[in-house]
């Protein structure tokens, strides 16, 4: 006993390592990226409330009132879209379900903390639940796609943004519609990686790549990038690399987008997927 | 004593603040990311007791973690750095030791013993630090520039801040 007593004391420097470094390593490794998530909002609860404060000084320098009209007058105008409104028909089925006859809502927001630097970035934004922000909600810029909403509390909500390894949007090149996953590679903040596009396909640098609507998030037709270079991959699928269209380093207002029958088309998609 | 306890505790406050606030805003074409924190275990005096220096170099690590959402990542980092730090300290002593009353500092030491401890500690921070936030080799190189790249940029903030802020 006082053998061992006495080991653990001269070693008490080694030991004490091991143990720190496990319980580190054993924190890395155990968490799944729900919980990393979690962690992460957590701590930015503490940071929201000073990060609004710096960005509301900020705010104050970059002429806050101006902006926010300008917002609100863009957000009016994007619900007025054509593609706001759903058909005739669809219109009367939405105002009996929904009591509106809007398929789309716009919700202007704030950036209040953003980063670009990690492997695994996320933005906060100044909205949440009781603006109608709701998880899995597409999240854009007038420049194209940020991300989507993750976590949603009742002021801030969390974006996923595109620049995110676990991001993940079906685009298509607009010219001829072939679609397939973009994402991004964690290299560099300007370039996402479109893959499983066939040989056959004649591609350009500079060819548009826009949202395919598919997997329910974007809607379709918002920008993602340009085509910036291509090569083959295996022999018979294109990797693609993108321009992302928006800077994401100078991000600061983004639109929410809420599709109304949402709820609907998970559920029924879902319904197939349980069988 | 005391004060000596107030004077390090106030640093490790201001360390965080300055990584959380200022430099992890920072980005240049996506290279470098600066981790200045890590001047707290630097800084330490000599004397200090070895199991201390453990655990004030994972609590920096874990809030930093916390913060960043980043569980075990810089805490392992960090913890790692400071483990190395007494062998780091032996391999560049000088000839006839180190002084009672002094600190592992510019102003004690030198410029050139100093850039030598600390940029040996540093590329232990990050190499460890980049690789784990990775937790893969596919882009090996291009991780391995990262590293050197904000290495040198934090290594280059370490000394200046030795000019700057803690000149005494």
């Amino acid at each position: 006993m006082r053998k061992l007593l006495r080991f653990l004391i001269q070693n008490h420097f080694i030991i004490l390592f091991l143990l720190l470094e496990s319980f580190s390593l054993f924190l890395l490794f155990s968490t799944n990226p729900y919980q990393k998530f979690a962690f992460y909002r957590f701590s930015h609860g503490i940071i929201n409330h000073i990060s609004t404060r710096i960005s509301n000084l900020e705010d104050y320098l970059f002429l806050y009132r101006e902006n926010k009209e300008l917002l609100e007058e863009n957000t009016k105008l994007y619900n007025q879209l054509a593609s706001s409104y759903s058909g005739t028909t669809a219109k009367t089925a939405d105002r009996l379900i929904q009591g509106s006859t809007d398929k789309y809502l716009y919700v202007s927001a704030r950036i209040i903390n953003n980063t670009v630097n990690n492997q695994y970035n996320y933005i906060t934004i100044n909205k949440g639940s009781r603006d109608l922000i709701e998880p899995e909600m597409a999240v854009i810029c007038n420049d194209g796609i940020v991300g989507y909403t993750k976590a949603v509390s009742m002021n801030f909500t969390i974006v996923l943004p595109a620049l995110n390894l676990d991001f993940i949007v079906s685009g298509k090149i607009k010219k001829n519609g072939y679609y397939g996953p973009v994402s991004w590679n964690g290299l560099n903040a300007n370039i996402m990686t479109l893959v499983d596009i066939p040989h056959h396909v004649a591609l350009n640098r500079g060819d548009t790549i826009i949202t395919s609507g598919y997997g329910g998030i974007f809607p379709e037709g918002y920008l993602i990038g340009t085509v910036q270079d291509f090569r083959l991959k295996g022999g018979n699928y294109f990797e693609i690399d993108l321009t992302l269209s928006p800077d994401f380093r100078k991000l600061e207002n983004v639109q929410v987008i809420r599709y109304h029958a949402k709820q609907e088309l998970d559920s029924l998609q879902n319904s197939i997927r349980d069988d | 004593m005391i004060k000596a306890v107030q004077k390090y505790l106030l640093l490790f406050l201001i360390l965080i603040a300055a990584q959380l606030l200022a430099f992890d805003n920072i980005e240049f074409s996506g290279y470098i990311n600066p981790y200045v924190y890590i001047l707290f275990v630097l800084l330490l005096p000599f004397e200090i007791p070895r199991a201390l220096l453990l655990l004030l170099a994972f609590a920096l690590g874990l809030i930093i973690d916390l913060f960043l959402g980043t569980p075990g990542v810089h805490s392992s980092a960090t913890v790692l750095m400071a483990f190395m730090r007494p062998v780091i300290l032996v391999v560049f002593a000088p000839q006839d030791g180190y002084q009672k009353g002094t600190n592992p500092r510019i102003a004690c030491y030198g410029l050139e013993w100093f850039v030598k401890y600390a940029a040996t500690l540093v590329i232990i921070h990050h190499f460890t630090l980049f690789y784990l936030e990775v937790l893969s080799l596919d882009h090996f190189i291009n991780t391995l520039l990262r590293i050197l790249a904000s290495a040198a940029f934090t290594l280059l903030i370490l000394v200046l801040s030795q000019f700057l802020v803690f000149r005494k």
